[in-house]
C-alpha cells in the first residue's frame, strides 16, 4: 500500500513538471508567472534525483555502504575529516556555486527564455550533475586524487598533463572575463566602486581578528563583517551624492582594470589569513543569504516573465553576442548546466570528507541541481524586465548607440519598445549615472533582483539599495574568485616552473611567490585588457571563448569518467557518460570552428582580425587610432590561437582516451583500475543516502 | 506540547552545531579529538597555529568555483 502510495506521488510530480515545461514551452503572447518556472525546474529535479541519480548510485557505480571512505580511513582533522552530509552538501555548494550561473543565463536570455530554461534543467540532470557525481565517486575512491592525477593514471601520462595544462588555460581564461564583468559592472558607479573597495579594509579586520583576537572563531568574524558590510552598501550612496567623494570613486574601465590586477597580486602575495581567506568566509555568507533571498523573493512576488520565449536573436545576430542558438546558447550558459570547473572542485577537498559513499549522490549531484536551480532563478530575474530594458543595459554602444535617445531607437526597432527616458529614470531611480552600455550580465541581472526585493520589501523608494546590494554580491564573490583563482593558478605556474628549476617550485620562497603572482596576473590581465579596450564590448568574445574553454575541460572530465568506467566492467551503461562526452565536444568544436573561422568579423576571430587589416590597408584608420587597431588585430589573432591551442589539446586528449578504450574493449590490455584497496568500514552503515535505489 | 518545543530545541542544537561546521569553527575541536593531534609525538598545533595552516592548505588548490 505505502509502495503505491509512493509511486503515485512520483507520477503525479513528474505529471505536474512536465505540465509545467509544456506552459513554458508552448506559451505565445501572454506574459507567464515565474511560478511555472520554479515549478517545472523543482519537479524535474525531483524526478531527476529520485530516479535518474538513484540507478547512476545502485546500478553505474554501485556506491558500497560496507567500504570505509578516506576520510574514515585517515582522519587527521585536516584535509580528510569525517563531516556530515549536510554540511559537506553547504561546503560543496558554496565552493561551486559562482558567478557563473548568474552571469550566463543572464546573457543567454537574448535568445528568448526558452533556450535557456530547457538547457539549465535537461544539461543538469543529464551531464552537469552526472560529471560532479562520477568524478567525485571516482576521486573518493582513490584518497582524494585530483583531476589531472587521475587523468594521467586512468588514461595517460600526456593525458595527465593536457588536463593540468588545460586546467591553467582555463584558469586564467575565467580569470580574465570574471574581472571584466566586474570592471563592467562598477564602471562610472561610485557608489559600487566605493561598497566593493570597503570590503577590502573590512576584509583586513577580519583578518587580524580572526589570526590574533579569537583564532578561528569564523562565525563571529563573519557576522560582524557581514554587518559591516550591509553598512558600507548603505554608505556607498552619501558617497555618490556627495561630489568631492564622487569623484574620488569614478573610475573609468582601465582604472578598475589596474586596481583588480593590483588587488589580485596582493592578495595572492600576502598570507592567505590576512585578506583572502576573510574576504572568503564574508562572500560564503553574502552568497548563501542572497541566493535564499531571491528564492524567497521570487516565490513571494511571483514576477511574470515579460521576455518572449524565443527572440529574433536565435538567427545569431545578438546585441549582446554574436552567433546561433547552436552552439552559442550551450556554450553561454555553462556553470547552471555543466561546468568543467566543477570537476576541480570533485575531486578537491570534497570527497576527502565523505562520511559514508552513499552521500556522493546527494552532495555530487544534489548540489548541482542546486546550482541549476540557481541558474534558472537568475534566468527569471532577467526576463522579468521589460525586453527594452534588458537589451538597454546589455548592447554594446557601438550597436545601439551611445545616448538614450539612440539606443531608444535602435532597440524599439527590434520590436522591443523602449522609450527614450525610460533608462535615465531607471539609471536615476538605482542610483547610477547611467546603465546603458553595461554588458557583463552583472547589472541586468542587479535590475532584475532589485525589482523582485523592492517589491517585496520597500518599494521604488528602496530600489537603489537593493541594486547596490546585489551588485555588491555579485562582485564580492567574484572578487573571492579572483584572489582564490590567483594563488591557485600562482601555484600551478610555480608547480610547472618547479620542474625546470627546483627553487621556483617551493612555495614559501618569496621571489617564487612574487615572480609567479606577476606571471598569473599579467596573464590573465592580459585577457582583461583586451576586453576592457574591446570595441565590442569584450564580452562579445571574452564569455564565449571561457564558456568553450569551460566545456573543454567538461569533456576532458567525462573522458577520465568514461574511461574509469570502462576499467570497471560497465559497458552496459558507458551511455551515461558518452552521450554527455559526445554532445560537449560537438559543442564546444562547432563553436570553437565558429569563433575561429566564421566569416562574420562579430563571431570570428580571424575575420575580424581580417577586417581591420583591410581597413589599415585602405587607409580608412586615422593616423591616431592605428595603434590601437593594430592591437585589436593582434588580440583577436591570439583568441584564436588561444580556443584552436584549447580544441587541440582536448583533441589529443580523446585521441589517447581512445586508445585506451580499444585496448580494454579488444581486451589486448587487462584494464589496471588504481582504486584505493577496500577497507571494510568500522562505523555503521548510513542507509538514508540511498546507495540502494530502493529509498 | 513538549513533544513540539522537544523536537524544536533539538533542531536548533544540530542546525548551530553544523552552521559552526559548516563555516569552520568547530575545526579545531576536530583536529584536538582526531589521532594526527593525539599521536604525533609532539605536541599538537595551537588553534592560531593549525588555524594558519588549514588556510594555507585550503587555498592552494582549486577551491572557489566560477
Amino acid at each position: 500500500m505505502k509502495r503505491l502510495l509512493t509511486i503515485v506521488i512520483w507520477v503525479a510530480v513528474a505529471l505536474l513538471g512536465a505540465g509545467a515545461l509544456c506552459a513554458i514551452a508552448l506559451n505565445r503572447g501572454e506574459p507567464l508567472n515565474a511560478m511555472w518556472f520554479v515549478l517545472a525546474a523543482v519537479c524535474s529535479y525531483a524526478v531527476a534525483y529520485r530516479v535518474y541519480s538513484a540507478f547512476l548510485a545502485a546500478r553505474l557505480l554501485v556506491l558500497d555502504e560496507t567500504r570505509a571512505t578516506p576520510a574514515e580511513r585517515r582522519d587527521d582533522g585536516r584535509d580528510f575529516v569525517p563531516t556530515n552530509k549536510w554540511v559537506l552538501f553547504g561546503h560543496h555548494f558554496a565552493a561551486i556555486a559562482g558567478p557563473g550561473p548568474l552571469v550566463g543565463p543572464t546573457l543567454a536570455a537574448q535568445f528568448g527564455y526558452l533556450p535557456g530554461t530547457l538547457w539549465l534543467i535537461a544539461g543538469a540532470a543529464l551531464a552537469g550533475c552526472v560529471q560532479d557525481f562520477i568524478i567525485l565517486f571516482c576521486s573518493m575512491r582513490r584518497d582524494g586524487k585530483s583531476l589531472g592525477e587521475m587523468a594521467r593514471e586512468e588514461v595517460s601520462r600526456r593525458g595527465g598533463f593536457l588536463a593540468q595544462l588545460a586546467v591553467l588555460a582555463i584558469m586564467v581564461i575565467l580569470l580574465g572575463v570574471v574581472a571584466l564583468v566586474i570592471v563592467n559592472a562598477l564602471k562610472s558607479s561610485p557608489w559600487a566602486t566605493f561598497t566593493l573597495a570597503m570590503t577590502i579594509p573590512i576584509a583586513l579586520l577580519l583578518g587580524v581578528y580572526l589570526r590574533f583576537v579569537r583564532p578561528g572563531r569564523v562565525l563571529e568574524a563573519s557576522l560582524i563583517g557581514v554587518a559591516l558590510i550591509l553598512f558600507v552598501v548603505v554608505a556607498g550612496q552619501w558617497v555618490a551624492e556627495s561630489p568631492a567623494w564622487a569623484k574620488v570613486f569614478t573610475l573609468g574601465g582601465l582604472s578598475l582594470a589596474s586596481a583588480l590586477i593590483v588587488y589580485a597580486f596582493a592578495a595572492s602575495a600576502l598570507p592567505v589569513w590576512l585578506l583572502l581567506a576573510p574576504r572568503d568566509y564574508l562572500s560564503a555568507f553574502i552568497k548563501a543569504g542572497a541566493v535564499f533571498c531571491l528564492a524567497a523573493g521570487i516565490l513571494l512576488v511571483r514576477p511574470h516573465v515579460l521576455m518572449p520565449p524565443l527572440t529574433r536573436f536565435v538567427d545569431g545576430t545578438g546585441p549582446v553576442f554574436a552567433g546561433k542558438i547552436f552552439p552559442f546558447c550551450f556554450i553561454t550558459i555553462a556553470c547552471g548546466a555543466i561546468s568543467g570547473f566543477h570537476s576541480l572542485i570533485s575531486s578537491g577537498t570534497t570527497p576527502k570528507m565523505i562520511l559514508h559513499e552513499s552521500h556522493a549522490r546527494f552532495i555530487g549531484y544534489g548540489a548541482m541541481l542546486l546550482e541549476s536551480f540557481v541558474g534558472v532563478m537568475a534566468m527569471v530575474a532577467a526576463c522579468a524586465m521589460p525586453p527594452g530594458v534588458y537589451f538597454a543595459i546589455n548592447s554594446p554602444a557601438s550597436i545601439v548607440g551611445g545616448t538614450p535617445e539612440a539606443a531608444a531607437t535602435t532597440i524599439s526597432s527590434w520590436g522591443f519598445p523602449l522609450a527614450a527616458g525610460t533608462m535615465t529614470d531607471l539609471a536615476h531611480k538605482v542610483g547610477e549615472l547611467t546603465l546603458l552600455n553595461r554588458a557583463g550580465g552583472a547589472p541586468s541581472l542587479a535590475v532584475g533582483m532589485a525589482q523582485i526585493f523592492s517589491n517585496t520589501i520597500g518599494g521604488d523608494r528602496l530600489l537603489s539599495i537593493w541594486y547596490h546590494f546585489a551588485i555588491m554580491f555579485e562582485a564580492l564573490f567574484i572578487l573571492t574568485v579572483l584572489d582564490a583563482g590567483t594563488r591557485v593558478g600562482r601555484f600551478m605556474i610555480q608547480e610547472l616552473g618547479g620542474r625546470v628549476w627546483k627553487p621556483f617550485g617551493r612555495t614559501s620562497w618569496m621571489p617564487g611567490i612574487l615572480i609567479s603572482s606577476a606571471i598569473i596576473v599579467a596573464m590573465w590581465g592580459y585577457f582583461l585588457y583586451q576586453g576592457v579596450v574591446d570595441p565590442l564590448g569584450g564580452i562579445n568574445s571574452l564569455w564565449p571563448l571561457f564558456g568553450i574553454s569551460n566545456q573543454l575541460l567538461a569533456a576532458v572530465a567525462l573522458v577520465v569518467a568514461t574511461t574509469v568506467l570502462l576499467k570497471m566492467g560497465r559497458l552496459r551503461w558507458i551511455w551515461v557518460t558518452l552521450v554527455p562526452t559526445a554532445w560537449l565536444v560537438t559543442v564546444t568544436m562547432a563553436a570553437s570552428y565558429q569563433k575561429i573561422f566564421d566569416p562574420n568579423p562579430r563571431i570570428g576571430f580571424l575575420s575580424l582580425a581580417n577586417a581591420m587589416a583591410a581597413q589599415i590597408a585602405a587607409g580608412k584608420i586615422p593616423a591616431e587610432k592605428l595603434v590601437e587597431t593594430q592591437r585589436i588585430i593582434f588580440n583577436q589573432r591570439l583568441d584564436a590561437g588561444v580556443t584552436a591551442a584549447l580544441a587541440l589539446m582536448v583533441i589529443v586528449l580523446i585521441v589517447e582516451a581512445l586508445v585506451q578504450w580499444y585496448s580494454i574493449l579488444s581486451r589486448r590490455r587487462e584494464p589496471v583500475l588504481h582504486e584505493s584497496p577496500y577497507v571494510a568500514t568500522r562505523w555503521a552503515p548510513d542507509f538514508s543516502g540511498a546507495a540502494h535505489g530502493d529509498d | 506540547m513538549r513533544r513540539v518545543s522537544k523536537i524544536t530545541s533539538r533542531f536548533l542544537r544540530r542546525f548551530w552545531r553544523g552552521l559552526r561546521e559548516w563555516c569552520g569553527d568547530s575545526a579545531y575541536e576536530h583536529y584536538l579529538r582526531s589521532t594526527s593531534a593525539k599521536s604525533s609525538g609532539s605536541r599538537p598545533l595551537t588553534a592560531e597555529e593549525f588555524y594558519v595552516e588549514r588556510l594555507d592548505r585550503h587555498y592552494s588548490r582549486p577551491n572557489r568555483c566560477c
